[in-house]
């Protein structure tokens, strides 16, 4: 557990400059917080908001995707797994670190979201709600990343198999019966985001946020089984 | 004894993407390395020396064969904790070597006071006590190696793996690591190493193996290997190279080697010739000798292709 942790605290100290980039962002809907006529624009505010919610699920995948290559290729992961650290312990270090990369995130934008659109009349519930939603979203969708990177070495490969993989059910739930885009549900997840509305904000539904959770172990277990097999010391291209 | 790494006759091939070609880097390897002693291994490039280390690391899976750490098989996560590993390549996070050490030493399961209290124990015995909060990425590669033995040594491992640890030292820090890792032994380390430098080797080394191109193809203890020949080494004066088979003349002396059974004879024959003897010793063989010899006619250092 300790091991865990530290290997997560350490993934969000490497990826702070990528966090703090996107933070840049929470402090654009801070500012128009400020200066916008809440009334008037509170539509627009609320655009911005969900617009720069989906921002860090995109972020997400290419965090997941890219967490062991980068190590790899630096050749960091020999000294990290040359201690008492299995290759699964290893990997549930980095799904943390992924997960807790995004929900420094999604707190910051939880806080500004409430002071913004809460003055908007929007549910501040409603809004940590929203965030609960993406970064369940974060999570399952950088584990998928992750798993995809433990065979698939360029990075970008990984991260484009995880977001056609994780786009399928969409399309699916498109094109034949809507309950398809449950089955993944980083779709169904961020449409609950896209769809909330001063009018409608949404309603509370736990059941996508539990099989996140879920589906979340699960691709964990299958990368863990797949990175068993994958000789770390060989060269990256 | 008890062996602390075995070898058990392990193999590992490599296949290239996308022609499939296959390079054996590890070819049926069998080593036992006991406890207590200082292992050299040596090899080209190429030999499959760190190919050797990663598979007893875990790091990588072997195509054949297989191997115990510590009674252990390879790649056995909890045993890793009583081992101390360096890589050729030290990577280290850019962070303070303070720090870096302790995170190691955390990964490891050690904490609290502990761990802060040998993290700056073992950066003192690396030299880098003064160094301690400077960040590692401002390192010199020397440095960086420092660090990389300190953190392979946080956890007072009962065996070292350290490939090439002395090679980006300058004298005065070779000097310390060889006298860090001599100090090992006498507490009861086992300490297997790679290495280049092969003066180094000799030093420190109760046994060393010589691999080349992933077949093992010399072993035993340092001592006999650089004594194997039996041969003394014979130097006079007042006589002339061409009396003696295989003679040099140089600054006045003649030199020569004689076999175990002619020493007798050769002495004898140069108080007749009436010349004077400056010194008779057992001949020693440098390790650079025995490895050349063993790794000679061979152009390429790189692992063969078996396709």
């Amino acid at each position: 557990m300790k091991a865990m942790l530290l290997i997560a605290i350490n993934y969000v100290r490497e990826q702070r400059w990528p966090v703090f980039v996107l933070l840049l962002w929470i402090l654009l809907l801070a500012f128009l917080g400020l200066i916008a006529n809440i009334p008037r624009d509170r539509d627009e505010l609320l655009y911005l908001f969900k617009e720069v919610a989906m921002y860090v699920v995109v972020f997400s995948i290419f965090f997941g995707g890219t967490a062991i290559h980068n190590e790899r290729k630096t050749r960091r992961i020999l000294a990290v797994l040359s201690k008492a650290v299995s290759r699964e312990q290893y990997l549930s270090g980095l799904v943390l670190g992924v997960t807790l990369a995004c929900a420094i995130y999604c707190l910051s934008l939880g806080i500004t979201g409430s002071w913004t659109l809460g003055q908007a009349g929007f549910p501040i519930s409603q809004v940590w709600f929203l965030m609960l939603c993406v970064i369940a979203a974060c999570m399952l969708a950088g584990t998928v990343a992750l798993m995809f990177s433990t065979f698939l070495n360029p990075f970008f490969g990984a991260s484009a198999t995880a977001i056609v993989l994780l786009g399928l059910p969409a399309v699916a739930g498109r094109v034949m019966t809507p309950g398809w885009d449950a089955i993944l549900p980083v779709y169904s997840l961020t449409m609950i985001v896209l769809k909330s509305s001063f009018n409608d904000p949404g309603t509370v539904t736990w059941f996508p946020i539990g099989l996140a959770v879920v589906e979340t172990v699960a691709f964990w277990v299958l990368a863990a089984r797949i990175f068993a097999y994958v000789d770390i010391a060989v060269a990256l291209e | 004894m008890a062996a602390v790494l075995e070898f058990l006759g392990i193999s590992k091939e490599y296949r290239s993407f996308p022609r499939g070609r296959r390079l054996a880097a590890l070819d049926d390897f069998r080593v036992s390395v006991e406890e207590g002693e200082i292992f050299g291994f040596l090899g080209p490039n190429g030999a499959g020396k760190t190919t050797a280390m990663h598979l007893a690391m875990g790091f990588t899976r072997p195509t054949g064969g297989g191997g115990r750490m510590l009674g252990r098989p390879f790649g056995h996560a909890p045993t890793r904790r009583r081992v101390g590993f360096l890589s050729e390549n030290v990577a280290l996070y850019h962070r303070r070597a303070e720090f870096l050490v302790r995170f190691y030493g955390g990964l490891n399961g050690m904490g609290g006071s502990h761990l802060a209290k040998r993290a700056a124990e073992v950066l003192r015995l690396v030299g880098l006590q003064d160094d301690a909060y400077r960040n590692a990425g401002k390192f010199s590669r020397g440095m960086l190696q420092r660090v990389g033995l300190a953190q392979a040594m946080v956890n007072d491992p009962d065996l070292l793996i350290l490939d090439e640890p002395t090679s980006a030292l300058d004298p005065h820090a070779r000097v310390m690591v060889r006298e860090l890792l001599l100090s090992a032994r006498e507490a009861g380390k086992t300490i297997f190493l790679s290495s280049h430098l092969l003066s180094e080797v000799e030093l420190l080394c109760d046994r060393v193996a010589v691999l080349h191109r992933g077949k093992l193809v010399r072993m035993g203890r340092t001592a006999d290997l650089l004594h194997a020949a039996g041969q003394t080494e014979i130097v006079a004066r007042g006589v002339a190279a061409t009396d003696f088979a295989g003679a040099t003349a140089q600054d006045g002396v003649v030199r020569f080697y004689v076999a175990p059974g002619s020493l007798r004879a050769a002495l004898e024959h140069i108080w007749t010739l009436g010349g004077e003897i400056v010194s008779a010793h057992p001949s020693r063989r440098s390790l650079e000798d025995i490895f050349l010899e063993v790794t000679a006619g061979e152009d390429s250092p790189a692992p063969r292709g078996l396709a």
